[in-house]
């Protein structure tokens, strides 16, 4: 499972910040009291989850939306009632669950977490609470697609960071194209953007299964864990929370819980078959995170992934780089002539223009960019237009940052003397000729570094882009990341291309400038 | 050549016009003198459509400007200002262009004028004004009175057949004055037609053909130099050139030497009180 924030670009400022103190402070120095007892003594269990990352496991409640539904909320209200507490959530980005966790947030983090060997590393798993497995979704009239070994050489989409992502990967040939949420690819699937998607099962069984324009492609494949994810010295409270699981198990209140939300299935049997034959407490050593069938897939291109060289990232991250190289660049450009045509509109139209460059003016910088691409990419479709995820890139990027290019340029203009295009009238040439031969130059002039600012401010805000299906640098980074828990070298690497790419563009604005500066000196 | 019927104009619920009369002849050079506010610049910025006005209206070289800024108004405006060449008191010169480029500028892109022909031709004209050897420079290398100079050589690159000075000296220090009178002078001897809003009264004796007194908005007095500045009938001559002048005539030497520039007279001929 993923998560589907909006929020990726906070949330990238949180991990490194989570990765620096987790390295500089380490986990264990937190073992004076257990958490366990922290827990009976508040009278609360904290788990953490994100309530964005969607149906059917934590997701507001469409009737009250501050108020979160979904089969974990469920489970967490048994599992506390079980310690003798009461459940609280905190909230927290999907990809920061683990980080956030080793940091004390929370107790645990309970949501979709899949046991895989790199994260075994990182935290303790409690025994498995669901055994998903990936469905395989296309739409109703494909015909090409029966099987996943039909899937060579055409797009897929899935959940970024999620195992299913590896076990695409895996295949070879296939153009996977990762989302940061779950219901988002079946919409790009129903729009024939992409062919099929591979999500666990729980997934496909909420946003898939009700479309009618959707279908399930054969059996569920990949079967895996999901447990919950507790910090590494927390012994105690992982034999509390396993005895938990067992009795709730033994009830039967976990099954009736995931009857209730319709993800009771076969697979489910293997949770009861792994319980311990006789009632003696599970010890630490049995701990069930090693139980079988874990996506093997999935764990060996894990494996591998945490092991190997940063070199070896380079190519995506390089690709990723591109991206944003040539979406910052093109939506730059937009905005400069857009923006151009906004001030002038804005400064010497008639009133109609004025009106409309204004509102656009208001309108863009008044709603955020997210919203924006949002819009273009998911909403517009509604209207019949369905524009690429680059072409949507370009014109939100650029659409928003005209809107402020507009005001700078504005700016500049108001700043050449008035007695400028009065020389130029006075010597016969018409307003237009006026303005681009001797305003506009000048008023370039006293607008550069306000555009040059610009310019730096959109590259990074390019990062925004990945909510639309894009890879570049950003999101390269946080697939890689979230599959390898390397937050921290990752996160330094991403940063110094950022600013590699970012820097030369300073010092050719500043070089601009002098040249400009300079033709008159 | 440049004739004012009647003009009127409003700005602000103020009347700045009344009913303005004035013709100049082709090759006279007519100056406007009279108190700060009276009008003298707007007058100047009426007959090029820099500014509009409400009633009356300008001839300039058979082509009429009437009142308003309709699109007749606008293509009279276009024809005029082919016609007319204007020099503004901040001079107003392109500061990220050469003296070179500010020169050709609008004859390349106006007339059309190829850029080797427009280059000769600024040349020419930087020669006429004394100013052969800052071709190569920005405006603001240029002392205040050079960069009026240039001003001067850049209206009449268009081959104007009037030129308007909009107080063309008044944003120069006293010592840069006379350089630029001179160029005027110079440019009224060789025939063109002038009309010049100015303070200098020793300058619009020595060359002005014909000398009006604005006032409020009005034309109070119109005449030969000697007319206006020995005998002004008028009550409101005498009293705005009392307040300007020292003596009623000043002579020619006065002109040419430096020191005796209305700049100083004007400010010391200031009753104590003010000063």
């Amino acid at each position: 499972m993923g998560q589907a924030s909006g929020r990726r670009w906070t949330a990238l400022l949180r991990i490194l910040w989570v990765a620096l103190a987790a390295l500089l402070f380490g986990s264990a120095a937190r073992a004076e009291t257990s958490t366990l007892d922290q827990i009976k003594q508040r009278g609360t269990l904290r788990w953490g989850a994100d309530r964005e990352g969607g149906a059917p496991y934590v997701f507001p409640d469409p009737a009250t939306p501050d108020r979160s539904i979904g089969f974990e909320v469920d489970l967490a209200a048994a599992l506390a009632r079980e310690l003798g507490v009461k459940a609280e959530m905190a909230q927290n980005a999907w990809d920061a669950l683990i980080p956030a966790l080793e940091r004390g947030d929370f107790d645990l983090a309970l949501n979709g977490i899949e046991v895989t060997p790199v994260r075994q590393q990182r935290v303790l798993f409690s025994r498995p609470y669901y055994v998903y497995a990936e469905q395989l979704v296309v739409r109703s009239d494909e015909q090409r697609i029966n099987g996943m070994a039909d899937l060579k050489g055409k797009k897929v989409g899935t959940l970024s960071g999620a195992v299913a992502q590896a076990m695409l990967e895996q295949i070879g040939g296939v153009e996977v194209k990762t989302y940061a949420g779950q219901g988002e690819p079946y919409q790009d699937l129903a729009l024939r953007r992409i062919d099929a998607v591979l999500m666990d099962v729980p997934i496909a069984a909420y946003y898939a299964k009700p479309n009618a324009k959707l279908r399930y492609v054969g059996e569920a494949v990949g079967e895996g864990l999901y447990a919950i994810a507790l910090r590494k010295n927390d012994l105690a409270l992982q034999q509390a929370v396993d005895g938990a699981l067992e009795r709730l198990l033994r009830s039967g209140e976990l099954k009736r819980i995931y009857e209730k939300w319709d993800l009771w299935d076969a697979r489910q049997d293997k949770l009861l078959a792994a319980l311990p034959a006789a009632t003696a407490a599970t010890g630490p050593a049995s701990a069930p995170a090693t139980a079988p069938a874990v996506s093997k897939a999935g764990t060996a291109t894990l494996e591998q992934s945490r092991a190997a060289p940063l070199i070896s990232f380079m190519p995506t991250l390089l690709r990723g780089a591109g991206v944003t190289l040539l979406i910052s660049t093109t939506s730059m450009v937009l905005a400069i002539v857009l923006g151009l045509v906004l001030a002038l509109m804005r400064a010497y139209g008639s009133r109609p223009l004025r009106g409309l460059a204004t509102g656009y003016i208001e309108v863009y910088r008044g709603t955020p960019l997210l919203i924006q691409l949002f819009i273009l990419y998911y909403g517009l479709p509604n209207l019949g237009l369905t524009l690429t995820s680059l072409v949507a890139a370009w014109l939100g990027l650029g659409m928003n940052y005209a809107a402020y290019e507009a005001e700078i340029y504005r700016a500049g203009l108001s700043a050449v003397p008035r007695g400028q295009l009065e020389a130029a009238l006075s010597l016969g040439m018409t307003r237009a000729q006026g303005l681009r031969r001797i305003v506009l130059p000048q008023a370039f002039r006293i607008a550069l570094p306000g555009i040059t600012n610009d310019f730096i401010a959109l590259f990074k805000d390019s990062s925004l882009v990945s909510i639309i299906a894009l890879v570049e640098l950003t999101k390269a980074y946080n697939m890689l990341a979230s599959s390898t828990l390397r937050f921290f070298e990752l996160g330094i690497v991403v940063a110094v291309m950022y600013f590699a790419m970012s820097y030369p563009l300073s010092l050719l604005a500043r070089r601009l400038e002098r040249s400009l500066q300079g033709g008159r000196r | 050549m440049i004739e004012i019927h009647q003009l009127g104009k409003s700005f602000a619920g103020q009347r700045l016009f009344q009913s303005i009369d004035l013709e100049v002849a082709r090759g006279e050079a007519v100056a406007l003198i009279g108190p700060s506010g009276s009008g003298k610049s707007t007058l100047l910025r009426c007959i090029n459509g820099l500014e509009t006005f409400d009633s009356g209206h300008i001839v300039v070289d058979g082509v009429t400007l009437q009142p308003g800024d309709g699109s007749a108004q606008r293509e009279a405006v276009r024809k005029i200002r082919r016609q007319v060449g204007m020099v503004f008191q901040q001079f107003n010169l392109f500061p990220h262009l050469t003296v070179l480029d500010n020169i050709t500028l609008a004859p390349q892109r106006v007339l059309g004028v190829p850029r080797a022909v427009a280059a000769e031709q600024a040349r020419q004209l930087l020669e006429r004004v004394h100013l052969s050897h800052r071709i190569d420079r920005y405006p603001e290398q240029l002392s205040g009175g050079e960069q009026q100079r240039v001003a001067i050589a850049r209206a009449l690159a268009m081959k104007p057949q009037a030129m308007l000075f909009d107080e063309p000296t008044s944003a120069l220090d006293p010592e840069r004055v006379g350089e630029v009178l001179r160029v005027i002078a110079e440019l009224v001897d060789d025939g063109m037609t002038t009309v010049i809003a100015t303070h200098e009264m020793d300058f619009a004796a020595e060359v002005a053909t014909r000398v009006a007194v604005l006032d409020a908005g009005n034309i109070v007095e119109v005449g030969p130099p000697d007319h206006i500045f020995r005998n002004p009938t008028q009550e409101r001559t005498r009293a705005f050139l009392k307040r300007v002048l020292r003596r009623h005539a000043p002579s020619a030497a006065e002109l040419v030497d430096p020191n005796a520039l209305p700049a100083d007279s004007a400010s010391s001929s200031l009753p104590p009180a003010v000063q």
